[in-house]
């Protein structure tokens, strides 16, 4: 599946943009400010209906206009037309599938899958466990809808747990711990299959992430995601030891009134030659680990969806050494169709380019094609 | 405009049920206004008998006109048998399909700290109650399949242990007559987990 066009009307810097794009490569180039982001935030848009950096919809109308829309035409076996006009006087998003209205954003997703490679996936390998469990989440929940559910669920359970300790803890009511039992009979039920099936994902993940990093470092480092839930190897003892470490941290959790086991509060450690990336890596060996997790995301959703998903790349060329660049440049020819913003072209000549690539310069707006 | 007060009153009452928004209110009352007196007598009349004719069951909180409901009343029901369902409404559901011979309690909601119901505020110790005078064999759990009506089963499961019952849950999966092309994945999953053996 490929972008094939589109359109963007009032879209930000955007006043009215048509665009072809090629199957392969698309470079897209352009000083701070000229609205290359924009194009992958349209893009992002068509594919999900939701805004790439969580921004309101409002946020992108162009200033002084009352609306924007975008257009694309996806091409796989068949064809698709997608349109997405937000009105902002509505405040609405009114979303179209050839033509045809559509009102959840669940009807497209899956449907034109995409991974993104950004500045903010800093935050993955430098930031808190949160932020790693939101990308392992996020792929998982894309390659399964099972999990998504059981993820909302278990959210859910946390929620009403917490609050229910809370009423125990203000009112020291001890009859309610009965209740809390079968609050945490129901946590532990969804953890225990959150925990399972993360392990299985890891597993394989890990293929992916050292085929990656190899493609882009060689053989000089290897990469690994370390997932231990409790200590626990075996996935047939999870929920049992997940029982006991709860049972034991009960006082505990009555007296400060939070969740305190479960895998919400899981971490991933990366780690490269058996050092963990977090204490040891340097800049590069993080951004080259951020980019093998989303070349990584990529590859694994291929596999798993049968769906080749749409690669944004913004702006990672920037901060890379020839070698690693010129690696990676060489390797986003096996993905298919890509995206990619880059400041200057100039001194970039170690980019492996072909014939059908395009190569589109922005400027205030505007877009030429090279 | 200026609204008459009689027709703006109306408006307001009207909008306060579930899912009417103030056009359908307003759509509601133009259309009382222009029907005869005494189509609306009997629309006021229903309405004020659903407060004043209207119980609950005081043996499983159904709806009813009688202190008992017409399922506890019925002597062709099955006294060893009781369906535990959230609201009264689920009973209308289960009555429908003619599958069900024994009887009925209503909860009256599920377990949600969240939005402040415990064990108490629910007819849960009726139940024990109920189940304390010795007839029951079998509980059939009805609550539905989410978070809240999952861990009230679960409740209600560890309460009921020790009298040595069956306990069951309703089982989940396919919808009958549907296409397994159109069911949602988590449901499909679940059937798959919870799958009966044939032979």
């Amino acid at each position: 599946m490929f972008l094939d066009k589109i359109e963007l009307i009032n879209f930000r810097l955007h006043k009215h943009t048509n665009l072809n794009f090629s199957e392969n490569l698309n470079y897209i180039v352009g000083g701070n400010g000229q609205g290359k982001t924009t194009i992958l935030e349209g893009i992002y848009y068509l594919c999900t209906t939701r805004n790439i950096n969580q921004a309101s919809d409002s946020d992108v109308v162009m200033f002084g206009e009352n609306y924007f829309e975008i257009n694309g035409v996806f091409k796989d076996l068949t064809q698709n037309k997608l349109k997405i006009n937000f009105s902002l006087e509505a405040n609405k998003k009114y979303l179209y599938l050839d033509n045809k209205q559509f009102y959840r954003a669940s009807s497209v997703i899956g449907k034109f899958p995409v991974v993104t490679l950004t500045q903010s996936d800093h935050a993955i390998t430098l930031g808190s466990p949160a932020e790693r469990r939101k990308f392992i989440d996020s792929v998982i929940a894309q390659s399964s809808e099972v999990y998504l559910k059981t993820l909302i669920d278990y959210n859910k359970t946390l929620r009403q747990r917490s609050s229910l300790l809370s009423q125990i803890k203000e009112s020291g009511n001890r009859s309610l711990l009965t209740q809390l039992d079968a609050w945490t009979d129901a946590l532990v039920e969804a953890g225990t299959e959150l925990v399972k099936r993360r392990k299985v994902f890891i597993e394989k993940f890990n293929e992916f992430i050292r085929e990656s990093y190899f493609k882009v470092m060689e053989n000089k480092e290897v990469p690994h995601i370390e997932y231990s839930f409790l200590d626990e190897d075996d996935p047939d003892k999870i929920g049992d030891v997940y029982k006991q470490a709860i049972a034991e941290m009960r006082e505990q959790e009555l007296r400060r009134a939070t969740n305190l086991v479960g895998p919400h509060r899981d971490d991933f450690i990366f780690r490269i030659n058996d050092n963990e990336l977090k204490k040891f890596g340097s800049q590069g060996q993080h951004k080259t680990f951020q980019i093998a997790l989303r070349f990584g995301e990529f590859f694994f959703l291929k596999e798993v969806l049968n769906k080749t998903p749409i690669f944004l790349m913004d702006d990672v060329f920037g901060e890379l050494d020839v070698y690693r660049a010129s690696k990676i440049s060489r390797y986003l020819k096996e993905i298919g169709q890509a995206f990619i913003t880059i400041t200057d072209f100039s001194n970039l000549d170690y980019l492996h380019r072909s014939e059908d690539d395009y190569k589109l310069i922005v400027e205030n707006g505007s877009v030429k094609y090279d | 405009m200026q609204i008459a007060e009689p027709l703006q009153l109306a408006i307001d009452e009207l909008s306060k049920l579930p899912s009417i928004g103030k056009k359908s209110a307003l759509r509601l009352a133009l259309h009382l206004l222009k029907s005869d007196k005494e189509n609306v007598d009997n629309l006021v009349n229903a309405i004020s008998d659903l407060k004043t004719k209207i119980q609950f069951c005081k043996n499983c909180f159904n709806i009813s006109v009688d202190d008992l409901c017409s399922v506890c009343e019925n002597p062709k029901r099955d006294r060893s048998m009781i369906c535990v369902v959230e609201e009264a409404s689920d009973i209308i559901s289960i009555e429908k399909t003619n599958e069900y011979r024994g009887l009925y309690h209503v909860l009256g909601g599920v377990l949600s700290p969240l939005s402040g119901k415990s064990a108490d505020n629910l007819n849960i110790n009726e139940l024990v109650k109920r189940v304390e005078k010795g007839s029951i064999k079998e509980i059939i759990i009805a609550t539905n399949p989410d978070t809240e009506g999952e861990t009230t089963s679960l409740y209600i499961f560890k309460l009921l242990k020790p009298f040595n019952l069956k306990v069951t849950r309703l089982a989940r999966g396919l919808p009958i007559g549907g296409d397994l092309e159109f069911a949602d994945d988590a449901t499909i999953g679940r059937a798959v987990l919870g799958r009966i053996e044939l032979l």
